[in-house]
């Protein structure tokens, strides 16, 4: 498609496609041009004047970084001419800079320093006094020093185009002029920390790692960041093993460069000082430390004689889906095969689980779509997806495609349009907005597949979903809809014809449907939804679930749930084991005598009590994991896992796009990473051996682990997108069995409705281990809509009560006014205390036992006076 | 009295004209319009503007029925019509005289140039400080509206056209097309790297055409008396007449509106009655703050686009200001770039720091504290910035240095030979940046 054509730079011929701009094709040509404003993620604004050249026939120097090469052009870029430009804008800028080189963060890595190296004048003429800007505090995370800036814009410019935050601005005029917030405040962003990596300068640099290192001093690192399933790539950097920025190279990895607050500030929970660092036994209510030999002993001589005495089926384990891909098979085969247990689970369970065995059962792959096609679509349905929340590189994909023009997209959740002034809120930027009310997710979906079909079903459907559909569809009303949902059929037929007439229409299912009552239901029917319309299966078209963990899709792949064995091999009958809660159930029950729980505490995500009950009771508590908790403080033994920062492996992230991690860190203090762990328990309980465990780890690294899963996966694994679904999807629809009802109009009495759930500054509890997070964010609050705390009299800051009126504690929190939750909504984050939840009821998944409990009526009232 | 007749002040010379509707359009306001709408297609109408030799009045002075062509014929899209009210360069008043005493014949000119365009959409773009100008305009808009002569299906010929009055905020960068365009969509006014020219790429990105208000003031005239009638006044390139805003030490300052190519003599001496006190003429800015200064030996040079460039300087925005023998070169040109150097919008590094360089070395010059190489090294530094900024700035704030250097070098030498200024001896020193 794209057209060649043929120019000279420097006397070299050369040839581009058409539309390349001069200064990429100078590349090609083997010349360099220096440039400060120019980057290739933003749109040229040929501000800083650095990169003139020289073209045949046109009288005034031009900027390489806002032309476009041409046929026949004629450019010099080494000429006497240019060469003076250069000079000039070398010296204006130099003017005014403080050149405080050996103290500035940017020193080594800065493009001033770069270029003026090698463009500047040999003598300097500039006699007159500097320019100084007076200091100024800019947040707490990013440290901004205006007499170094060259006013490229770049950060502007970022923050507008990429991110669409519009946090920042120029201030100012001619030589006065500066970047700043609105009317001099302290930047209040997404702090997803971008102006910071795409300053050319050390104008903007990290607070957190501000006069520590010499950028030469650090190692370097390229891995991925473990907080979320966007799976972005991450360059940790370390001195010895301390790690002291992170960032993410331009271009680099599925999120191209691109990082969120999480992934760019969040670092700092590696080295936090409460990490677990060795072995602990308890004996008598103490907590021993211990030997590591001493520990693997001790666990595994529990876990034999528990096996002894009840049986494998007494053992039980739960893993967390931060561990990487070698680990989670790992444990499942420890579990499986070398203990002979079949009860394993992973966090999966707490919602993702639901999307993968879904889209699974209905296309016999998760792996449908990928960002290209999320960015190359034409129409997007967001579903239930906080992403700027929850998945922020996934949301940056989704402001892409609707940078090309005509793009639609169609945002179904409870929130309100309306944005923050400085984050971005993608119903705000919707073509359509489907505000629906609190748990009625499922009977907008249903209004959706009505629509649908009513319009006509799509030809590539299978013709017994459709007819079942049809059936299913039949005992539901447009009235029932609108009365549950509070939108109109019109606004589904919109929706509905949009996504259907779609070219290429991604759909992306988040939170708001895995992690929530029906969640694994409604997801049957989007994934029957995206059938319908015909936008799964063709080029481009398919469904993205959201993971909140970095390594979700990969619990599952690799065998970290019941339901499945490494490569989605379906278990059934014994060879299915017991889910997490039932699993809890079971502990409680007094069947289960050993847990060995792997980064999760229970106590975060389930009822106390359930949770209190059920590990009281287990003879044997296993605890691994990076921190202290309120598990840990029950456990037996207690093993130190190392971080993600301190091992290699493999993470999936939620495209099932597979991963390097690579080490950045020795593990800190005596902490294992827990492949080893796993390597070493299973060899000694198989060998029963007394030598030292040094000698039995097995597996020279993970990479030998790797090798060992890719050749034991069942030969329908399939790591690749798309494929042939229709032998799938048309099984499926044969064993389909659909209902549809649609639920009564949920009834808050007055009360509000409250949504406990991820906030943007971090993820789980993990983030809250993070110093430079914690400046952004360090207390619960609860997040009301401006006009519901004016009709109850509450302002900003006020403490209010939240209570359930049915005996859990009251919950005194501050009040945080916020445009975009919906009205009569409140929002809590999750990753501080569990008071928030606990005041929400918890109902269970009928099919795969994701237990439900983030969301429920609560009262708010203001506290008495005094 | 007068010598020659005047086109666009013609009407609020007459005694009590006070620019209402009713006023003008008894002098045969609107008609122009209606005429186009009826009778002329748009690519007449264009024609009939290539051929009255119109060019803009804004400062570059590039023909306007050729300006137009450049909208792409059949785009399907949206475009619009920009008026520039924004007139802030200094010695520069004609535009407010034309907005505040006869608003009419400007919106007269919108509507011609939105025909010739195909432009539904115009916006007037205001300089802030204009208040009571943008409540004439208001004022008109609302009796134009009242009138029918913007709306709906205007005369019945099924045209639509909205026109909006945008106000500006200050900036001086505003009235650069560009900036111009960025300021009504509602960022800061920072000029756009060009090509794309606003033609193809202007407002929301959509087909603009930017033009001045004295420009489009002269259209009803054009179409009304014809393309050949326009085309005989003036020099054969510069055709038709312009408004003059003289200033500075005349005895007569005002707005002059002559036919281009009288002498800057006869604009000075007669036009405008001579120097204050009878003093000696020392230079003359012919075109506003951006044009270079001329000396007493051109004042025989006819005042048209060609003869003015010819000597080096410009014909600009027409602000016509003239120094008497006490004034101080040095001290002038401090004073312009005092100026350019507030109103340097940032953008673009040579505009940006060179102008806070230069006017720092001629501070200090004035301020007595020149050193012998600060000339040549205005010289330098001016060279750095013309031609390669982001917009016309750039050179329009080296013109008034390069050319003072050249026809007052010596009053530099003496500056820093005598280490103060021979003029204004106690002249303070003011170093701030
Ligand atoms: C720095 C700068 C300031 C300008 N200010 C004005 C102005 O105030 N009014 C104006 O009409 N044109 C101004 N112009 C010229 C405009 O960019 C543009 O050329 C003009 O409005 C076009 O109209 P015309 O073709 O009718 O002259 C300015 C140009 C520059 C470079
Ligand atoms: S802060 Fe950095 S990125 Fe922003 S304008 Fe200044 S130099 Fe450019
Ligand atoms: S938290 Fe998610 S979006 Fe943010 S950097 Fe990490 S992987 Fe990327
Ligand atoms: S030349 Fe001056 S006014 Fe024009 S864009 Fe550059 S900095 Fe702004
Ligand atoms: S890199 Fe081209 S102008 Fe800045």
């Amino acid at each position: 498609m794209s057209e060649l054509i043929k120019l000279k730079i420097n006397d070299k011929e050369i040839a581009v496609e058409k539309g390349t701009l001069l200064i990429e094709a100078a590349k090609l040509a083997g010349a360099e041009i220096p440039h400060f404003c120019y980057h290739p993620r933003l749109k040229p604004d040929a501000n800083c004047r650095m990169c003139l050249v020289e073209i045949e026939k046109v009288p005034k120097l031009q900027t390489s970084c806002s032309t476009p090469a041409t046929e026949g052009m004629v450019v010099r870029t080494d000429s006497k001419t240019v060469e003076e430009a250069q000079h000039g804008v070398m010296e204006f800028l130099l003017g005014n800079h403080p050149l405080d080189c050996p103290e500035c963060d940017q020193g080594g890595e800065c493009q001033l320093q770069d270029f003026g190296h090698q463009y500047s004048p040999q003598v300097g003429t500039f006699e007159e006094t500097k320019r100084v800007f007076p200091k100024e505090y800019f947040g707490p995370l990013i440290e901004k020093e205006m007499n170094r800036c060259v006013s490229c814009l770049r950060c502007v410019r970022y923050c507008d185009e990429v991110i669409g935050a519009y946090a920042l601005g120029s201030m100012n005029r001619g030589s006065h002029h500066e970047i700043g917030a609105f009317a001099r405040q302290e930047l209040e962003c997404e702090y997803c920390g971008g102006c910071i990596q795409i300053c050319p300068v050390g104008a903007l640099t990290s607070r957190l790692s501000m006069y520590e290192n010499r950028t030469w001093q650090l190692k370097k690192t390229e891995t991925v960041c473990n907080y979320c399933g966007d799976g972005c790539s991450q360059t940790l950097e370390a001195v010895k093993d301390d790690l002291t920025r992170a960032s993410s190279e331009m271009g680099t990895g599925r999120n191209g460069g691109d990082l969120c607050a999480k992934g760019f500030f969040g670092y700092g929970a590696v080295n936090h000082k409460a990490r677990l660092s060795r072995p602990l036994i308890r004996t008598n209510e103490k907590e021993l430390e211990v030997t590591w030999e001493w520990a693997f002993n001790k666990a595994v001589d529990g876990l034999e004689s528990i096996k002894e005495k009840y049986g494998p089926q007494a053992i039980a384990g739960m893993i967390s889906a931060h561990c990487t891909n070698e680990e989670i098979y790992l444990f499942q085969k420890l579990m499986r095969e070398q203990i002979g247990t079949p009860h394993v689970d992973s966090s999966a369970r707490y919602g993702y689980i639901n999307a993968v065995a879904a889209l699974n059962s209905v296309f016999g792959t998760a792996r449908l779509v990928k960002y290209e096609d999320v960015v190359a679509a034409d129409v997007l349905l967001v579903i239930g997806a906080a992403l700027t929340e929850s998945n922020p590189i996934t949301g940056l994909k989704v402001k892409q495609a609707l940078s090309k023009k005509g793009t639609q997209l169609i945002t179904l959740d409870t929130a309100s349009r309306q944005r923050e002034t400085y984050i971005s809120h993608l119903p705000n930027l919707a073509t359509q907005h489907l505000q629906v009310r609190p748990e009625s997710e499922g009977a907008a979906i249903c209004g959706l597949m009505k629509a649908v079909i009513e319009a006509g079903a799509s030809d590539t459907a299978p013709p017994a979903l459709v007819d079942k559909v049809k059936k299913a569809l039949t005992a539901i009303s447009f009235q029932e809809v609108e009365a549950a949902t509070g939108l109109s059929e019109a606004d589904y037929r919109k929706a509905a014809k949009a996504y259907a007439g779609a070219k290429r229409g991604v759909m992306i299912v988040g939170r708001g449907v895995l992690r929530n009552k029906d969640g694994y239901q409604n997801m049957l029917r989007l994934a029957e939804l995206a059938l319908l319309s015909g936008q799964v299966g063709e080029e481009g078209a398919g469904i993205l679930a959201m993971a909140m963990e970095n390594n979700a899709f990969g619990a599952v792949e690799m065998g970290g749930v019941p339901e499945f064995s490494p490569g989605f091999q379906l278990n059934e009958g014994d060879k299915k084991g017991h889910t997490f809660p039932e699993m809890l159930e079971a502990a409680a029950r007094g069947e289960i005598k050993a847990l060995y729980l792997v980064g999760e505490d229970p106590f975060r995500s389930l009822p106390q009590k359930k949770v209190a009950e059920a590990l009281q009771k287990v003879e044997l508590l296993i605890c691994q994991d990076l921190f202290p908790s309120q598990a840990t403080a029950m456990a037996h033994i207690i093993l130190p896992a190392a971080s993600y920062a301190e091992k290699s492996g493999r993470f999936t992230n939620h495209e099932g796009e597979i991963q390097k991690v690579r080490m950045a860190i020795e593990p800190v203090g005596n902490a294992k990473p827990d492949w080893q762990i796993f390597s070493i328990i299973t060899n000694k309980m198989k060998q029963k051996s007394d030598q030292p465990y040094s000698r039995l780890i097995g597996y020279d690294s993970p990479d030998a682990v790797w090798k060992e899963i890719v050749m034991s996966m069942p030969s329908t694994w399939s790591q690749g997108a798309g494929g042939d679904l229709s032998s799938a999807t048309a099984a499926y629809a044969d064993r389909a069995e659909i209902s549809l009802s649609i639920k009564k109009p949920l009834d808050a009495n007055g009360h509000f409705y409250l949504h406990v759930g991820q906030h943007l500054f971090h993820a789980g509890k993990l983030s809250t281990y993070s110093e430079g997070l914690l400046k952004l964010l360090d207390q619960e609050m609860v997040l009301i809509h401006p006009e519901d705390a004016e009709t109850l009299g509450i302002e900003e800051g006020e403490v209010v009560s939240l209570s359930n009126g049915e005996g859990a504690a009251a919950l005194e929190l501050p009040v945080k006014l916020s445009k975009k939750l919906g009205r009569g909504t409140l929002f809590v984050p999750e990753h501080f205390g569990t008071a928030a939840k606990a005041l929400l009821p918890l109902t269970i998944d009928a099919t795969t036992q994701v237990p439900y409990g983030e969301r429920g009526v609560v009262k708010l009232s203001k506290r008495s006076a005094g | 009295m007068a010598k020659y007749e005047p086109i666009l002040l013609k009407n609020m010379l007459q005694p009590g004209y006070r620019g209402l509707l009713e006023e003008y359009r008894a002098v045969g306001g609107y008609t122009a319009f209606e005429k186009v709408l009826k009778e002329i297609s748009p690519a007449e109408v264009i024609e009939i503007v290539k051929k009255s030799g119109l060019r803009g009045r804004g400062g570059a002075g590039f023909p306007t029925g050729l300006k137009w062509s450049f909208i792409p014929k059949d785009y399907p899209g949206p475009r619009y019509l920009c008026c520039n009210a924004d007139e802030s360069e200094p010695g520069t008043f004609k535009d407010r005289q034309l907005i505040e005493r006869d608003p009419h014949q400007m919106l007269e000119g919108i509507g011609i140039a939105c025909h010739a365009i195909g432009s539904h959409q115009a916006y007037i773009y205001i300089r802030g400080e204009f208040d009571l100008g943008a409540e004439i305009i208001q004022r008109a808009l609302n009796e134009a509206y009242a009138a029918k002569y913007f709306g709906k299906n205007i005369f019945g010929t099924g045209f639509d056209l909205e026109v909006v009055l945008h106000r500006g905020a200050g900036a001086y960068i505003c009235g650069e097309e560009t900036a111009l365009l960025e300021s009504i969509e509602g960022k800061r006014g920072k000029p756009r790297t060009k090509p794309p020219f606003p033609a193809i790429h202007g407002l929301y990105q959509e087909p603009t055409v930017v033009n001045n208000v004295e420009t489009l003031a002269n259209l009803p005239y054009i179409i009304n008396r014809g393309a050949d009638w326009y085309a005989a006044i003036g020099t054969p390139k510069s055709t038709g007449t312009r408004v003059f805003c003289v200033g500075g030490h005349v005895k007569r300052p005002g707005n002059y509106e002559v036919p281009m190519g009288i002498s800057l003599r006869e604009m000075i001496y007669d036009i405008a009655g001579g120097i204050r006190g009878d003093k000696q003429l020392k230079a003359v800015i012919p075109g506003g703050a951006s044009a270079p200064f001329l000396k007493p030996e051109h004042l025989d040079t006819p005042m048209d686009f060609e003869a003015i460039k010819e000597v080096g300087s410009m014909l600009g925005s027409g602000g016509v200001t003239v120094m008497d023998e006490s004034v101080c070169i040095v001290w002038a040109a401090t004073n312009l770039m005092e100026f350019f150097h507030h109103e340097s919008c940032g953008k673009c590094t040579p505009c940006r720091e060179g102008s806070a360089w230069i006017l720092q070395i001629l501070r200090r010059i004035e301020g007595g504290l020149g050193r012998p190489e600060d000339i040549d090294q205005l010289i330098m530094l001016c060279g750095r910035i013309e031609g390669k900024t982001v917009c016309a700035f750039g050179e329009a704030e080296v013109g008034p240095i390069l050319s003072t250097i050249k026809h007052f070098r010596e009053e530099y030498e003496q500056h820093i030979r005598e280490k103060h200024c021979p003029f204004r001896p106690n002249a303070k020193l003011v170093m701030a940046h």
